[in-house]
């Protein structure tokens, strides 16, 4: 189901009244009625795939019980590494198998040896990387003794499916959002309130910037060869801002509808494109990934704290394999090296820290806001540059568009076979980059303002500019789905 | 819990209100003409009527329409063919009446402007198909007799699924709940953009479940002989001028079979497929697949073409 679609606008409604209205009175059937609500929304996309959360669900609630109760290390460490086995050999069947066969075979054929080995037709579970992730945490958590296991099955199960961030996360620490489904929770009118505006917030993002630049760069991408510079990068900043707006919009309304169930959820995105290095750009962008890779494979590599050899080799680990959760396609990993390499000279400096989470450009010294404007751009554009990586059909294509884009510079009247008017998409976008300035230091609240009227004409605006940027046509899924 | 409820029902009629002005102010909506049947049954717009057209959303194209005394969109107030000048009716559906671009700017003008003293009239209102087309050629042929081509504008894929004239459902459509909800110009547009095709698609989904409606049903049935049979019959039925009138049709939609048969029977044809596939730009509106300004260009080049060639001399 997706949060963007009528069956939707159907479901929460009535989740939400039976949660706070119905079923209200008694905690263990309000989870259990998390725990349904989230099957239906998952298996409204194919019930199928419902056994392997179930699956997933009893195997770290069995193994998180026995990991507490277990004091030899080496059974221990055998239950944590049955989990994991478990978990990322589902994933890697349903995302990697065919790529492991096809690079397997390849290579082969590269050293001049012929060999045929069959790949299968295998559907993709939606948000099994995020969801296996979340599990994962559990139980490494629960290994390190950092968090005690639950023996409420329905809890955990709620705490596994939670439908708000079932597919596409925000990826939840059990510590976190355990305790929060394990409490009695409190309609509360602030909460909720806060919740809606994050969903209009999201909404706006997904209908207005994702869904209408898609056409657009989706058409750039797949004719890239007939366009010259100026139109590739376009079409690489319409991407930067497609993808950001569709990701973003997505945790936004899974936050806010979270909110609506009483539950905070941990912020995903804070203002990435205002960052000013690569460093702080991580630290803004899909926050509950990156987060999740710190601390539970940076940190126990050795992190930076032992050389800097060993540092450089746990950067350089972290971003491949986070280029490779995205998918199996060496377009994703060659997006991550890419910015192990971006992320590497601030790392040796020492400045990938330098900023901290205030994203203001402005300040009393001249010299400072001219630095700021200089560094946020050259971020800006270095990341542009790795999202052609990613958004790119193979690696060979990627190459091919960035060499246009640095060597043809014909000025083209770009014109998209649909006839879209292209001046407003540029507006949407100044539109856009002011607002998140001026709300930079609040991505939960976006609109937050004292005045109630100017909150009002925020809201007026934003459902009047999804009229006016409503495309019938496009297609409405979240692009990380397929992740 | 009243807090919310309260406070979500206020801000949801004050954002309602203020998109209904919004849409008003910035003119986002569509203005349609209303429809009648005249005397001779055949199915027009009431006369006198101006307006303006608004296709897409963001206002992306907007057509000022004016429907003249016979009840179609025109510069002309009403259609007086002359025995001292050369006339040429161009009937149609949606895509000849125009109403997606200044009727001072319609195919008929074009044509006029490339072929000097020649009168085109116009008879395109949306939703004809030939039935309807040929109906009122006959239902009017006092007319039609004085004029000297009639270029008579076909879909092959829409316009042949009846073999007889029956007076549509549409006039059915003006209920007065259709007229009150006409009075909001927010659901006239968020109608014109598809805004509400997910709930009519889920409501459809839903009615074709409870009757155990199975499959595809969007899949549409191979119908091209059926459109051959339809098309044989109304010819036949309406006495097809094949001297006078020249189909106007693009033939990439037609079954090699009709297209056989119009070959065949001496059926005089402009096609436009070839002129519309030359270069990249685009021949069609956004969100709508009515031909924009460089289409309707086409369209005109190819009749003009084909008028010329003929040398017509005034009677």
């Amino acid at each position: 189901m997706l949060f963007n679609s009528i069956d939707f606008v159907i479901f929460l409604p009535i989740v939400f009244i039976l949660y706070w209205f119905v079923l209200n009175k008694n905690l263990r059937v309000q989870n259990f009625l998390l725990v349904v609500a989230s099957y239906v929304f998952y298996g409204w996309w194919d019930w199928r795939f419902l056994s392997l959360i179930i699956f997933s669900t009893i195997v770290d609630y069995t193994l998180g019980i026995l990991l507490e109760k277990e004091e030899n290390e080496k059974k221990r460490k055998l239950y944590l590494w049955t989990s994991i086995g478990i978990n990322l050999g589902f994933l890697g069947f349903f995302k990697y198998y065919n790529f492991f066969v096809d690079s397997f075979v390849e290579a082969f054929t590269f050293f001049g040896q012929e060999i045929k080995v069959e790949t299968l037709y295998i559907i993709l579970p939606v948000g099994i990387s995020f969801y296996t992730f979340q599990t994962l945490s559990y139980t490494i958590d629960v290994y390190k003794r950092n968090l005690e296991p639950t023996r409420k099955i329905v809890a955990f199960a709620a705490f596994v499916s939670f439908f708000p961030q079932l597919v596409a996360g925000p990826i939840e620490r059990a510590s976190n959002l355990l305790p929060q489904i394990l409490q009695k929770r409190k309609l509360n009118y602030c909460q909720s309130k806060d919740g809606l505006r994050l969903i209009l917030w999201g909404l706006f993002k997904k209908v207005v910037i994702a869904d209408s630049l898609s056409p657009i760069v989706n058409d750039i991408f797949a004719n890239y060869e007939t366009h010259s510079s100026p139109v590739l990068i376009m079409g690489a900043v319409f991407f930067a801002f497609q993808i950001y707006g569709d990701f973003s919009g997505y945790s936004d309304i899974a936050i806010g509808t979270a909110k609506l169930f009483g539950i905070e959820l941990m912020s995903n995105f804070k203002f990435p494109y205002l960052s000013r290095n690569i460093g702080e750009f991580w630290r803004r962008w899909h926050i509950s990934l990156s987060t999740w890779f710190r601390d539970y494979l940076y940190i126990p590599l050795g992190g930076s704290k032992q050389s800097k050899a060993i540092g450089i080799r746990n950067i350089f680990i972290i971003f491949l394999v986070s280029g490779f959760w995205h998918g199996a396609n060496w377009t994703f990993i060659f997006w991550g090296l890419f910015h192990a390499l971006l992320f590497l000279p601030s790392f040796l400096l020492g400045t990938n820290r330098k900023y901290k989470n205030d994203a203001s450009l402005s300040s009393f010294n001249i010299l400072k806001v001219f630095s700021n404007v200089y560094n946020t751009l050259l971020t800006f554009i270095l990341v542009t540059i790795g999202w052609v990586f990613f958004r790119s059909n193979t690696l060979t294509d990627s190459f091919a568009y960035l060499k246009i884009i640095f060597t043809d510079f014909s000025v083209e009247n770009y014109i998209h076979p649909n006839g879209y008017r292209i001046i407003d998409y540029f507006l949407l976008l100044l539109f856009f980059l002011v607002y998140e300035y001026i709300i930079r230091n609040n991505e939960r609240n976006p609109i937050a303002f004292k005045n109630r009227y100017l909150r009002l004409a925020m809201y007026i605006l934003l459902v009047f500019l999804m009229l006016l940027f409503y495309d019938d046509g496009v297609d409405r899924s979240f692009i990380y789905f397929q992740f | 819990m009243k807090k919310i409820l309260l406070k979500f029902i206020v801000y949801s009629i004050v954002l309602l209100v203020s998109l209904e002005l919004l849409v008003r102010v910035f003119h986002l909506h569509n203005e349609r003409p209303e429809r009648y049947a005249d005397e001779y049954g055949v199915e027009k717009w009431v006369p006198n009527q101006a307006g303006y057209s608004v296709t897409g959303n963001r206002k992306q194209n907007v057509g000022e329409y004016r429907i003249n005394d016979f009840g179609f969109n025109s510069v002309y107030n009403n259609y007086l063919p002359s025995k001292d000048s050369i006339e040429i009716a161009i009937v149609g559906d949606s895509f000849i009446e125009g109403f997606h671009q200044d009727y001072t700017n319609s195919i008929s003008r074009k044509v006029e402007k490339k072929i000097p003293n020649v009168k085109v009239f116009e008879f395109g209102y949306a939703g004809y198909n030939l039935a309807d087309q040929l109906n009122l050629m006959q239902a009017y042929n006092h007319l039609f007799k004085d004029i000297d081509r009639v270029v008579v504008y076909i879909r092959f894929t829409d316009d042949l699924i009846t073999g007889e004239y029956k007076l549509s459902n549409r006039l059915s459509l003006n209920t007065p709940l259709n007229k009150l909800l006409k009075r909001s110009k927010l659901i006239v547009y968020a109608k014109d953009i598809g805004f509400f095709d997910p709930i009519k698609e889920k409501i459809a989904a839903v009615v074709n479940f409870s009757k155990g409606v199975s499959g595809d049903i969007h899949k549409k049935k191979n119908n091209d002989s059926l459109y051959l049979e339809n098309f044989k019959k109304l010819v036949n039925f309406y006495n097809y001028n094949k001297e006078k009138n020249i189909l106007l049709v693009d033939y990439s939609l037609c079954s090699q079979e009709f297209l056989n048969y119009l070959k065949v029977n001496d059926f005089r044809t402009i096609d436009f497929n070839a002129d519309f596939k030359k270069d990249n730009i685009p021949k069609t509106l956004i969100y709508d697949q009515h031909w924009n300004d460089a289409g309707r260009e086409i369209i005109a080049d190819r009749i003009a073409e084909y008028i010329k060639n003929e040398n017509l001399s005034i009677r």
